[in-house]
């Protein structure tokens, strides 16, 4: 990183740049003009829709910083509705809408969009008009398309003016040719991809990921490198200046946490054609992001066994790092499963990682990867209570779970069966299928499943195998005794409650006994996503091995949240605790150590669960402290391939410094954690989070 | 079929050897270095530890074929990732038949013997046949103030030091650098001496002090008493290692 970026970069930690932000909306769209604007004129959802993005584009203002070489700041604080809330009640009546409801955590086809330019789909669909003249909404969906493209263009066209008369002719060059037209070189990409995406979040969608970086922008900067206009240390440099804007309006994006806002790159993995899709870009983002240090973009990185243990030490030198990522995806895993889920085997070497680590198609997944959640701690828990009182064995046990598993996939699925997705004209632009077939993003594209995240299991598989041990097979446990001592969250039952928790066998040691409980609680889940059949969008259900926040919300709940709430439970856990986050052992359970972790967590069949959700393993950061010990953990990582498991998070974390940050978050401004699938700065964090994150299972080396 | 005392049995151990590894701690050593990060390591039998989250028994009873059983099942594992297993304690020296029964039972792994060398000939010896690689500590060289910080003569280490590079048994040196007792140029200068040049000698580690040493005395009902200033600042002198061309790094 040189001089100039490193100013960048700190200027943008100090934000710096929010002072340009249009603070009351002055000139711009106050809170209900727009909607406002759109009533007067009687203009339809779809209309709104690309309403919103031309006012936004053209009430951005443009910014171009002294040290930058590739532009755009938002200076929109947020998004105003385009509809009065009453209007917005009758328009989306009883259907059900998606978390803020707009459209969000896909991936659009941004090679095709760099490639094309907005000329090029400007005219795909102008050719549309021409076949679907006698199709209204087509027409509709397909003006309004071109009304935000013109938007786009518009600001593009307004930033290349300014440029222009700041002097600042390389920029003001690049803006006249992109994202109009095909990119001439590396810059032009980026620079493209930079308006393109931030458009995106202007027009009121949120977790918008970046995919195949490494893919669709190696064509560019390859004739860069070869025709000599850009040397490794030239393109690494606008690299990191791509990278670093990613940062900048990212306060601004919606999410659950900072930092929570989607922003992935997924390296790596295998072409469509199953050859390795690996290049030297792959290796410079890697390089870049280390040096970086910021949150954004998340990486993730596909690999297979057979990855070059080279790249995997690059990789171990970001976690090294302790920037939260990468997280890893096994392509040899997860292609079969999403084959097995429906998915042409084409697509889904091509699958790329949404805001936290489902998998998702470019450009033709509309997929909602994260409907809600099963617990499972919770169907254990009942199963558990009823089958004791009745009187029921293990199996008569193990029958009511399944049961409440398949009760809980109805209805987290029967909430979505009237899914409203608003129209998406912009995101529509980038997305493969919709212009051409006149038909918007909202309306489905060739891939429309639900994903639901399957949290707990460690903790429900600890909690069946210790009621097998200890009331069917030892019989040092009387059933009335368990379900008094759950009732009183074992106040009084203290002494059982250490013998659940320390002499239960427990999920994380490679014990086949309690690993095939975890097994057969996933077997379940994806059992009853199969029995479900096709959803009212005619997609399929994924079950997943993810929690998500769930691992807080269903041990203490949360607003609004329609899955059930599991008060102490059977491994010895009491009331308020936590779960496992994605795949890890009940928290604060003795574990043998990674390798038994990935053992027992390799048992699970991953071609039946195919929404992802990451094996979740902290590190000790005094494990890097000898250069032998990176090449140790890209050996780790290996493993986790080589074992057949699906996916990675591997984690360096300093209880000391988390301590301290704590303490003193001013001297901690950059620390950066990751929270269950993503990564934020430590300090930015709300509290619960973390102290999740210092009581998080830990491999301590000392 | 012999049996065996372990304290710990530690996956991914990152600093006892190349590639992925488990390190296997026996309990029990014939020494009583008052820097000892261990302090459960030292009594050969099971112990309680009370802590302010319990109670736990530090050391287990296995047979030979109990221990490699439990260790093969990550053989496979470590042997695809430039692995294997390491004895270390508390001293192995001291359960040396145990040890050599459980590497006679494991599939064909690379192996780390980490000893202080404080053993009988027959019993290193022994040993030595079956290992791949030893890390080997060298505390002190002065006899007077080996006995005084680490409780016993180090005759036998540096014999055994001798047989050792004499076999053939590559070695790394381990020198635990501890504030003022080990870390002086007199010392580092004395053990470069007696290493330079030893066929086998791979490297020298220098092992900065553990702060965190006393960390595990009261739950072990022992005391952590240090005769030396624990915050005093090390003398991290690698420059006598490198003038006599030893390959050395600061772990």
């Amino acid at each position: 990183m040189n001089e100039r970026l490193e100013r960048y970069k700190q200027g943008l930690r100090s934000g710096l740049h929010k002072s340009l932000r249009q603070a009351g909306r002055i000139d711009t769209l106050a809170g209900d003009e727009l909607q406002a604007e759109c009533e007067q004129q009687n203009l339809g959802w779809m209309q709104r829709s690309a309403r919103l993005t031309r006012r936004q584009c053209e009430a951005e203002r443009v910014v171009i910083g002294p040290d930058e070489r590739i532009v755009f700041t938002r200076t929109l604080i947020d998004v105003p509705p385009i509809y009065s809330k009453a209007e917005w009640e009758k328009v989306t009546g009883q259907r059900t809408l998606h978390e803020l409801g707009p459209i969000s955590n896909i991936c659009a086809d941004w090679g095709m969009a760099l490639a094309q330019g907005l000329n090029g789909r400007r005219q795909t669909a102008l050719a549309a008009r021409q076949r679907f003249k006698d199709d209204p909404s087509a027409l509709e969906f397909l003006d309004c398309a071109i009304e935000t493209m013109d938007a786009v263009q518009g600001l593009a066209n307004r930033y290349a003016e300014a440029a222009r008369q700041m002097g600042r002719n390389e920029i003001a060059e690049i803006l006249e040719q992109v994202p109009a037209n095909r990119p001439r070189s590396f810059h032009e990409a980026l620079q493209s991809l930079r308006l393109l995406q931030a458009a995106v979040w202007l027009s009121g969608h949120y977790h918008v990921g970046l995919g195949r970086f490494d893919q669709y922008m190696w064509e560019y900067l390859r004739e860069d490198l070869e025709s000599g206009r850009l040397d490794v240390a030239g393109a690494e440099e606008l690299l990191a200046e791509f990278f670093i804007s990613l940062n900048k309006d990212s306060d601004l994006y919606p999410g659950v946490q900072q930092g929570d806002n989607g922003q992935t790159i997924t390296l790596g993995g295998v072409r469509r054609d199953g050859s390795s899709a690996v290049n030297e870009l792959t290796r410079m983002a890697l390089r870049v992001s280390c040096d970086l240090e910021m949150i954004d973009p998340k990486i993730n990185l596909r690999i297979s066994p057979d990855t070059d243990v080279e790249l995997l030490c690059l990789a171990t030198e970001l976690t090294r790092k302790g920037l939260g990522f990468p997280q890893y995806s096994n392509d040899e895993v997860v292609i079969p499963a999403l084959v097995a889920h429906g998915y042409a085997l084409e697509d889904a070497c091509d699958y790329v990682v949404a805001a936290c680590w489902e998998f998702i198609i470019p450009g033709q997944g509309m997929d909602v990867v994260n409907i809600g959640a099963v617990s499972l701690p919770a169907a254990v828990d009942r199963a558990i209570r009823a089958g004791l009182l009745a009187g029921d064995d293990f199996e008569g046990i193990l029958a009511r779970l399944r049961a409440d598993i398949g009760e809980q996939v109805q209805q987290v699925a029967g909430r979505y069966e009237n899914l409203l997705l608003p129209p998406a004209p912009y995101y529509s632009v980038l997305m493969d299928n919709c212009l051409e077939n006149g038909r918007d993003l909202s309306l489905g594209n060739k891939y429309n499943n639900f994903g639901i995240h399957g949290a707990g299991s460690a903790n429900a598989a600890d909690a069946l195998a210790a009621v097998r041990k200890f009331i069917f097979q030892e019989h040092s446990l009387q059933p009335s005794e368990l379900l008094s001592a759950l009732d009183a969250d074992f106040v009084g039952y203290e002494d059982l409650r250490l013998k659940l928790f320390d002499d239960g066998p427990k999920v994380g040691n490679n014990d086949d006994g309690v690993d095939t409980l975890l097994v057969g609680l996933f077997e379940a889940f994806a059992d009853a996503c199969e029995n479900y059949g096709c959803t009212s969008r005619g997609g399929i259900l994924r079950p997943g091995t993810g929690s998500a926040m769930y691992y807080i919300w269903l041990a203490q709940g949360h607003a609004g949240m329609h899955e059930p709430v599991v008060g102490a439970t059977a491994e010895g856990r009491r009331q308020g605790q936590p779960l496992g986050a994605n795949l890890a052992p009940t928290q604060g359970v003795r574990i043998n150590g990674p390798f038994s972790t990935l053992q027992s967590f390799a048992k699970i069949d991953y071609r039946r669960v195919c929404n992802g959700g990451p094996i979740t393993l902290e590190l000790s950061d005094t494990v890097f402290r000898n250069p032998e010990a990176t090449r140790q953990v890209a050996l780790l990582v290996r493993a986790f391939a080589q074992l057949g498991c699906q996916q990675f998070q591997l984690n360096a974390l300093s209880l000391e410094t988390l301590l301290d940050a704590r303490a003193h978050p001013d001297l901690h401004k950059n620390l950066i954690v990751r929270v269950w699938g993503w990564s934020g700065y430590f300090c930015e964090l709300g509290a619960e989070y973390q102290d999740q994150i210092i009581a998080r299972h830990m491999f301590n080396l000392e | 079929m012999t049996s065996g005392i372990v304290f710990d049995i530690k996956e991914f151990a990152v600093h006892d050897g190349p590639g992925l590894r488990t390190t296997v701690f026996m309990k029990g050593c014939p020494l009583v270095c008052s820097w000892c990060h261990n302090p459960e390591s030292q009594w050969g039998q099971p112990q309680l530890m009370r802590t302010a989250n319990g109670t736990r028994l530090a050391g287990s009873l296995y047979t030979a074929e109990q221990l490699a059983a439990r260790l093969n099942q990550q053989a496979a594992l470590l042997k695809a990732n430039e692995g294997g297993i390491t004895f270390s304690g508390g001293e192995p020296l001291m359960q040396a038949g145990f040890v050599a029964e459980v590497i006679s039972l494991l599939e064909d792994m690379h192996i780390v013997l980490d000893t202080s060398g404080f053993g009988r000939e027959r019993d290193f010896r022994l040993l030595l046949g079956c290992t791949d690689l030893v890390y080997y500590d060298l505390k002190l060289i002065d006899p007077e103030a080996h006995v005084r910080y680490v409780g016993q003569d180090n005759r036998w280490i540096l014999r055994n030091l001798q047989i050792m590079s004499e076999a053939g048994v590559p070695f790394v040196i381990r020198v635990p650098l501890v504030p003022g007792v080990t870390d002086s140029d007199e010392n580092l200068a004395a053990i470069a001496e007696r290493v330079a040049g030893l066929p086998g000698l791979q490297r020298v580690d220098l092992l900065p002090y553990n702060k965190a040493a006393g960390a595990k005395y009261e739950a072990a009902g022992m005391e952590f008493k240090p005769d030396y200033d624990e915050n005093r600042p090390l003398n991290l002198n690698t420059g006598v290692f490198e003038r006599a061309g030893i390959n050395v790094r600061i772990a």
